[in-house]
């Protein structure tokens, strides 16, 4: 697999890739890279001579939607050269060798390619009970993050599971599942590559920002890369300018959503999420969720499966009532007044009651507007 | 309503400047700013139509958001350097005579008391809720700066912010921690507006005038020492 690190220009023209479109592809590279148009150049120059970066592809808990991502990265005959034919030596859904096989050619990267392989992790790792939820040849998945991330040049967590626990760490999370960076603390050159699932343009824009530049790109403070989640997707979205003027669906169906109205109303989480979905899009930049109408779900976001729903309303339940703020704070603001109400009706009548009493027979000064008894 | 008589003089009432001008302009620009900030807040929640264009509802939000910050940073800043009524130790009930003052002033709200005891500023009871209605409105600009940072224009200062969000539990959190303080801090108009309406009949001490003129009119021995004046009902 790993035969000839005579660079990837070579692969390429061995591949038939012409040099067009080898360029098109560092092109859109730079574009989705935030970077300015120079800089394509660069990355032209870097790719031709970089040496093929090994890859393993560890799953934990997890639906292989990365994967599924993963496999279906556009502009394919470059892309799948760097992220796939080339360099992966282990991913248990798409590698042909089985079983003990498999493993040892895992064994072998983690031994021979210490501190140069780059890990990517897709799935939870369940804590719960020794780790005992996800094992994978006899070994805990937390085991083998820690033996294989360990020895990694760094760790690309992809998708939500892997970032931040996703689905199988919703409440009530029955198997403890975290992502890689709490399951394994201090590791080096941990990169949070969220949503649900990750798009693999930012995943092969990230190694191809580390095969340019040498370094891995500024994150946030989730350890998400910034050019993919440093904007809130709201302020990117092509329906963004229906938001600023009023204009939303109000049901599915009705006419602003055939318009392609705002769907804030419908319970886009588009203002609270940091992903470039709207401009990077899926299949080959044909569209994404909010373009077929259908609001964001936040899933870029840590923990969304909790934080995000009710999907479709625009805040969380209210904790214990299980209703909209809005109506409990509105009812609530109604009982204050209420009882403020009633409090002024006692107040006035045990005052009226007091006055009546024939009992105090010194006459009190008169107040200073002179209003005297 | 006839009007009712006010509590018995002992002694004479003296003029009191209790609420300077720093604490009158905070309050009343505090008063503005949360009612401009509900009702844009509440429009931006729950969009209703193109006659209410959000880009304009949410500049406004921000205008006075700006406004409720600086007088909030202003009467902070008042409490160190203004009078002793204006001080932070009329909020924060931590001295003993205070932290004593709590119990009679509830019991005169409870009609246990039967006049309320004499403070020339805030009683103890109002001092506490004052320091959680800060505490509310430190959140309110808390959640609304973690919110606003994101999508601030690139130059903004604001971006310095942007560590907020996580801190709070995301911006979904935030938003809606931003909702629960609005309601809390209009659920505490209602009380503030109610009980400033009863202690001004009550006391017949100006408490309502003096939020514009900065002037109360107290028993001279109020201004030395406050006191819990229990006197019993009159026995027929």
């Amino acid at each position: 697999m790993r035969e000839g690190r005579q660079g990837l220009l070579a692969e390429l023209e061995r591949r038939g890739v012409t040099r067009r479109e080898f360029i098109r592809f560092c092109g859109a590279m730079a574009a989705a890279l935030g970077l300015p148009g120079g800089a394509s150049a660069q990355i032209a120059g870097a790719l031709r001579t970089a040496p093929k970066p090994t890859l393993v592809w560890l799953e934990f808990q997890d639906c292989a939607g990365n994967t599924e991502s993963f496999l279906r990265a556009s502009r394919p005959t470059v892309a799948n050269l760097i992220l796939d034919t080339i360099s992966v030596d282990y991913h248990e859904t798409i590698m042909a060798a089985p079983g003990t096989q498999a493993e040892e050619a895992l064994a072998r990267v983690v031994a021979e390619s210490r501190g140069q392989y780059l890990a990517v992790v897709e799935g939870s790792i369940p804590l719960a009970d020794g780790g005992v939820y996800c094992c994978i040849a006899g070994r805990t998945a937390l085991d083998i993050a820690k033996r294989v991330c360990g020895g990694a040049a760094a760790t690309i967590a992809v998708g939500t599971c892997a970032t931040h626990g996703g689905i199988p760490g919703a409440a009530p999370n029955p198997t403890g599942a975290v992502g890689v960076g709490e399951a394994v603390p201090g590791l080096r050159n941990l990169i949070n590559l969220t949503a649900c699932p990750m798009n693999v343009e930012n995943l092969t824009a990230l190694i191809v920002y580390y095969l340019t530049f040498k370094q891995w790109p500024p994150l946030d403070a989730e350890r998400r890369p910034l050019f993919a989640h440093g904007k809130l997707l709201h302020d990117a979205c092509e329906r963004r300018a229906h938001f600023n003027a009023g204009e939303f669906a109000e049901a599915w169906g009705d006419e602003g959503h055939c318009n392609g109205y705002c769907l804030f109303k419908m319970g886009c989480k588009g203002p609270v999420t940091f992903y470039n979905c709207p401009t990077i899009r899926w299949n080959e930049g044909t569209s994404w969720p909010v373009q077929c109408g259908h609001g964001c779900i936040g899933c870029a976001e840590p923990r969304f499966w909790d934080r995000m729903t009710p999907f479709y309303g625009h805040l969380p339940l209210t904790p214990g009532i299980g209703a909209d703020i809005d109506r409990v704070g509105l009812a609530a603001t109604g009982l204050v007044a209420a009882g403020f109400a009633v409090h002024g009706v006692t107040s006035y009548v045990k005052r009226a009651a007091e006055r009546e009493l024939p009992a105090e027979k010194s006459v009190p000064p008169p107040d200073r507007k002179g209003n005297g008894p | 309503m006839r009007p009712l008589r006010p509590i018995e003089r002992s002694t004479e009432l003296a003029r009191v400047y209790v609420w300077e001008w720093p604490v009158r302009v905070a309050h009343w620009v505090i008063v503005g700013a949360i009612l401009v900030l509900s009702a844009t807040g509440y429009v931006v929640a729950h969009p209703p139509g193109r006659w209410a264009p959000l880009g304009t509802v949410k500049a406004v939000h921000s205008y006075a958001a700006i406004a409720l910050t600086l007088a909030f940073a202003s009467r902070v800043a008042w409490m160190f350097i203004g009078n002793r009524w204006a001080q932070w130790d009329q909020l924060l009930p931590v001295r003993r005579e205070r932290w004593r003052g709590l119990g009679p002033t509830l019991e005169w709200y409870l009609f246990v008391l039967r006049k309320p005891p004499g403070y020339v500023g805030h009683n103890p009871l109002a001092g506490a809720i004052y320091t959680l209605v800060f505490l509310i409105e430190l959140l309110m600009i808390t959640t609304g700066f973690a919110m606003y940072s994101v999508s601030a224009p690139y130059w903004s200062p604001m971006h310095a912010f942007g560590f907020l969000g996580p801190l709070l539990g995301g911006l979904q959190t935030a938003r809606w921690l931003h909702h629960a303080g609005m309601w809390l801090l209009l659920g505490f108009m209602v009380h503030h507006v109610y009980s400033a309406v009863l202690m001004s009949q009550v006391e017949a001490n100006a408490t309502m005038e003096s939020i514009f003129s900065g002037y109360k009119f107290v028993p001279e021995e109020d201004v030395v020492s406050p006191r819990v004046r229990r006197a019993t009902p009159p026995s027929p």
